[in-house]
């Protein structure tokens, strides 16, 4: 369902993503692990169109984000790390106004919004402006227009920063349904056990390049620790703990 | 915390000084645009008050009288401004700021914090007094031959003088701020600001200051200055300023006065100071306070776009753009000004006595016809610069939700063009034809002006909306935006295109009214040339719309590179 081939990212001579290639496939929640700046911003970017690729492709839903980026664009949800939305509309009128984007109108928007204010947890809020919500509620409302036009295909990037105990069990239940009914949903994380919960497969990308991909399981393999949790086959990927340091310098 | 107070003042000059290193592209243009303008206006006031004072020194007594009377009302002016200006600024730098919540998180004084942001409060409410008193002084000084110890007690009295005013106009905010929650005491004083402004303006052109230059009302000149005076001005630092100042311009000092701008200047900021340790901590309490949302749900708004023939997503473009736009006090404000200056306009137009000269009127109401498309352009200019120009900046942090969608660049720009244009059109139409009504402007060149303006108006929205699109600054304010490279750049290319347009239908008009007066023929090529102008006016406003349109989603396609 999103599939990205060979996926080169340059700035300058700097090269922020060298040649990633993904496979998310319809029901697949895809973890995307890796250390602060490793790539995963901008390889979700690239997916979401929001940043144009030095080389390689990105099909969504069999639809080639450079040669039909509506079409493919129409089939993708987004969800940014930080909720930044129109702050003087209502939550009503801005999921409204996020399916008009999609081309949703008429009788039959007002009940999908109701729909998604009910499952985020916000039709209180419905008529309350945005600039008076807390970023866990602008998160969720973010999230609500990501699923509003039904897409086939999701990509977050860090679903649960600043959202309470609560919100992230909303989060991963939403998820956990939505890629039940076939949506493919690929997901960038720190928090690596809320990717040992719900990821179906990971990919650890680390200067741009991904250096594991499979199950939890086939990744910690992989790391030729067997048992050992998802932080310390992480961190033995990604290159020390660093905590001998910290012990050190506190 | 022992570090004296200036070391908190750091970060706003560090951060001045970085931005001054930062080069960007368009900063020699953006610097030699502000530059020159602002050596003309300093050259401008300078060379106004030596024409003035030399010509009130002829005078000599009466001269000496109306100088000093001036220096009491240049300062009484200069007072008005600072005061309500303090009250703007220190609503930011004591409450709203941001670096706040890291300064009273640090163990730093009250003492120590309240003279950083008192000093930063004066310094940002009254750089722009400084800014236009400096030349005015200098020409008075220069065209009195006034001995070097003018220029010290400048110097010495000025400082004083701008405390004063900042100081109770920062009090009257920590008041105001322990009344009502920062943020709505913003939307309230900047209606209030705007209406000042604007009164001030429909005031002192309603006074009709002209009746002044009728040799018949000559009486009034007398009346006029018996108003200037009022038993309470000697107890205003502006009277102990003008007092000094002109004390300094004979040679002689004037302590008392001096002495009283001081120690009133000392006392008012230890008041303020006892002020500030006793409700600043209080009022900023009630500053982090988020106000209840009032909603208003603008269905009309929704009606009137579902009523038009509009795609999905370009209704659903106006109906945000349009409920934005309305919900934010800040911008909608704007329109106030703007209001007041078309009444002023239109006022001006109707009070033009083109009547007194008869054997020239007919000629000169033309003339004003073409004169005041020329105004319609340069309003229509202005409007935009503020108002369309930043409408894709506006989209701020949030233009990832269009980016992401499945609309494209073209659809969401050609979208912002239109909801530019209609009320720009209905605005300037009416602006243009009310005047020429007014004036009652030959009928032909009534409907000139009329369709002139549409093609100057789509082109000038136009160039607007893709120069936005082209040099976007996203999360900037809105008045940053129109002051931005892009901002400079549309209004410099839209003058040129508004003086190309006069020249392009200014000359067949007035040709083909000539012609008419005189019971003229022109021959063939004359009357070719003359619908060729015509054509030409037509078809550069259509090519500086397209092109500027396609520049600016052009533009938009290639952002994400």
């Amino acid at each position: 369902m999103i599939a990205i081939e060979q996926l080169v990212k340059q700035y300058g001579g700097f090269t922020a993503v060298g040649g990633v290639s993904l496979d998310v496939k319809p029901g697949e929640i895809h973890g995307f692990l890796g250390p602060n700046g490793a790539g995963k911003t901008t390889t979700m970017r690239m997916i979401a169109g929001l940043l144009q690729p030095t080389s390689g492709s990105v099909i969504v839903n069999g639809h080639n984000l450079a040669a039909e980026p509506e079409e493919a664009k129409a089939s993708l949800g987004f969800i940014p790390d930080r909720p930044f939305i129109y702050e003087k509309l209502t939550a009503g009128e801005f999921l409204k106004f996020h399916g008009g984007l999609y081309g949703i109108d008429g009788n039959g928007i007002m009940d999908r919004v109701h729909e998604m204010l009910d499952l985020f947890e916000l039709r209180r809020w419905e008529h309350e402006l945005i600039e008076s919500f807390s970023h866990g509620m602008k998160q969720r409302l973010v999230m609500g227009a990501a699923f509003l036009h039904r897409p086939r295909a999701v990509c977050v990037d860090e679903p649960m920063v600043g959202l309470d105990p609560r919100g992230a069990r909303l989060i991963k239940d939403v998820f956990r349904r939505m890629s039940e009914r076939g949506v493919a949903i690929l997901m960038s994380t720190h928090t690596l056990e809320v990717a040992e919960e719900m990821c179906h497969r990971i990919s650890i990308i680390l200067k741009g390049r991904i250096i594991a991909s499979g199950t939890v399981d086939e990744v910690r393999r992989m790391a030729g620790d067997g048992d050992d949790e998802l932080t310390a086959v992480f961190l033995k990927l990604t290159g020390g703990t660093g905590l001998q340091e910290i012990d050190e310098l506190v | 915390m022992t570090q004296a107070f200036p070391f908190l003042l750091l970060p706003h000059v560090w951060s001045s000084r970085n931005r001054a290193r930062r080069r960007q592209k368009g900063d020699m243009l953006r610097a030699g645009m502000f530059g020159g303008v602002g050596v003309g206006v300093c050259g401008a006031l300078f060379a106004a008050a030596y024409w003035l004072t030399t010509k009130l020194a002829v005078y000599e007594e009466f001269g000496d009288y109306l100088l000093r009377l001036g220096l009491s009302w240049l300062f009484l002016t200069f007072i008005a401004f600072l005061a309500f200006s303090g009250v703007v600024t220190a609503l930011s730098t004591f409450f709203l700021s941001d670096d706040l919540r890291l300064l009273m998180g640090a163990p730093v004084s009250a003492g120590r914090l309240f003279m950083a942001r008192f000093t930063r409060t004066v310094g940002q409410a009254s750089w722009m007094v400084l800014f236009f008193m400096t030349p005015l002084l200098m020409g008075v000084g220069i065209a009195s031959c006034a001995p070097l110890t003018f220029y010290l007690t400048v110097v010495l009295a000025v400082p004083p003088f701008l405390v004063i005013p900042v100081a109770v106009g920062a009090g009257m905010t920590l008041l105001l701020v322990n009344v009502l929650p920062a943020r709505r005491a913003r939307d309230l004083l900047m209606l209030a600001s705007l209406l000042f402004a604007a009164a001030i303006v429909l005031t002192l052109r309603f006074i009709q200051p002209e009746r002044l230059m009728r040799v018949e009302n000559l009486p009034d000149v007398t009346d006029f200055f018996a108003t200037l005076q009022s038993p309470i001005t000697p107890l205003l630092p502006s009277f102990w300023a003008g007092e000094v100042l002109f004390a300094g311009l004979q040679g002689a000092g004037d302590l008392l006065h001096g002495a009283a701008l001081w120690t009133t200047a000392l006392a008012f900021t230890v008041i303020l100071a006892a002020a500030d340790r006793r409700w600043h901590s209080a009022g900023y309490s009630r500053s982090q306070e988020s106000p209840k949302a009032r909603v208003t749900s603008l269905r009309i708004v929704d009606a009137l776009a579902y009523a038009l023939p509009l795609s999905t997503v370009r209704r659903q473009l106006l109906v945000k753009d349009v409920k934005v736009f309305l919900r934010d006090v800040s911008q909608w404000l704007q329109l106030l000004p703007l209001f007041a200056l078309v009444l002023l306009y239109l006022y001006n137009f109707s009070a033009l006595d083109l009547e007194r000269i008869p054997y020239m009127s007919g000629v000169i109401k033309n003339v004003y016809a073409l004169v005041n498309l020329g105004m319609a352009g340069f309003v229509v200019a202005t409007v935009a610069v503020r108002f369309v120009f930043p409408a894709v900046s506006a989209e701020g942090a949030a233009f990832w939700l269009v980016r992401t969608s499945p609309v494209s660049m073209r659809d969401f720009l050609w979208s912002k063009f239109w909801t530019g244009l209609v009320p720009m059109l209905l605005f300037t139409e009416i602006l243009t034809v009310a005047a020429n009504e007014l004036m009652g402007v030959d009928p032909f060149l009534k409907v000139v002006a009329a369709i002139t303006v549409v093609f100057m108006t789509f082109a000038m929205v136009g160039l607007a909306v893709g120069l936005g699109a082209r040099y976007p600054r996203f999360g900037a304010d809105p008045n940053q935006v129109a002051g931005s490279y892009g901002g400079v750049a549309f209004m410099i290319l839209a003058v040129l295109y508004i003086i190309v347009m006069i020249v392009l239908v200014g000359w067949p008009s007035a040709m083909w009214l000539f012609g008419r007066i005189r019971n003229f023929r022109f021959s063939a090529f004359r009357e070719a040339m003359m619908v060729a102008s015509f054509v030409a006016a037509a078809a550069l406003s259509v090519a500086t719309w397209l092109l500027a349109m396609r520049s600016g989603v052009r533009a938009l396609e290639e952002m994400n590179r």
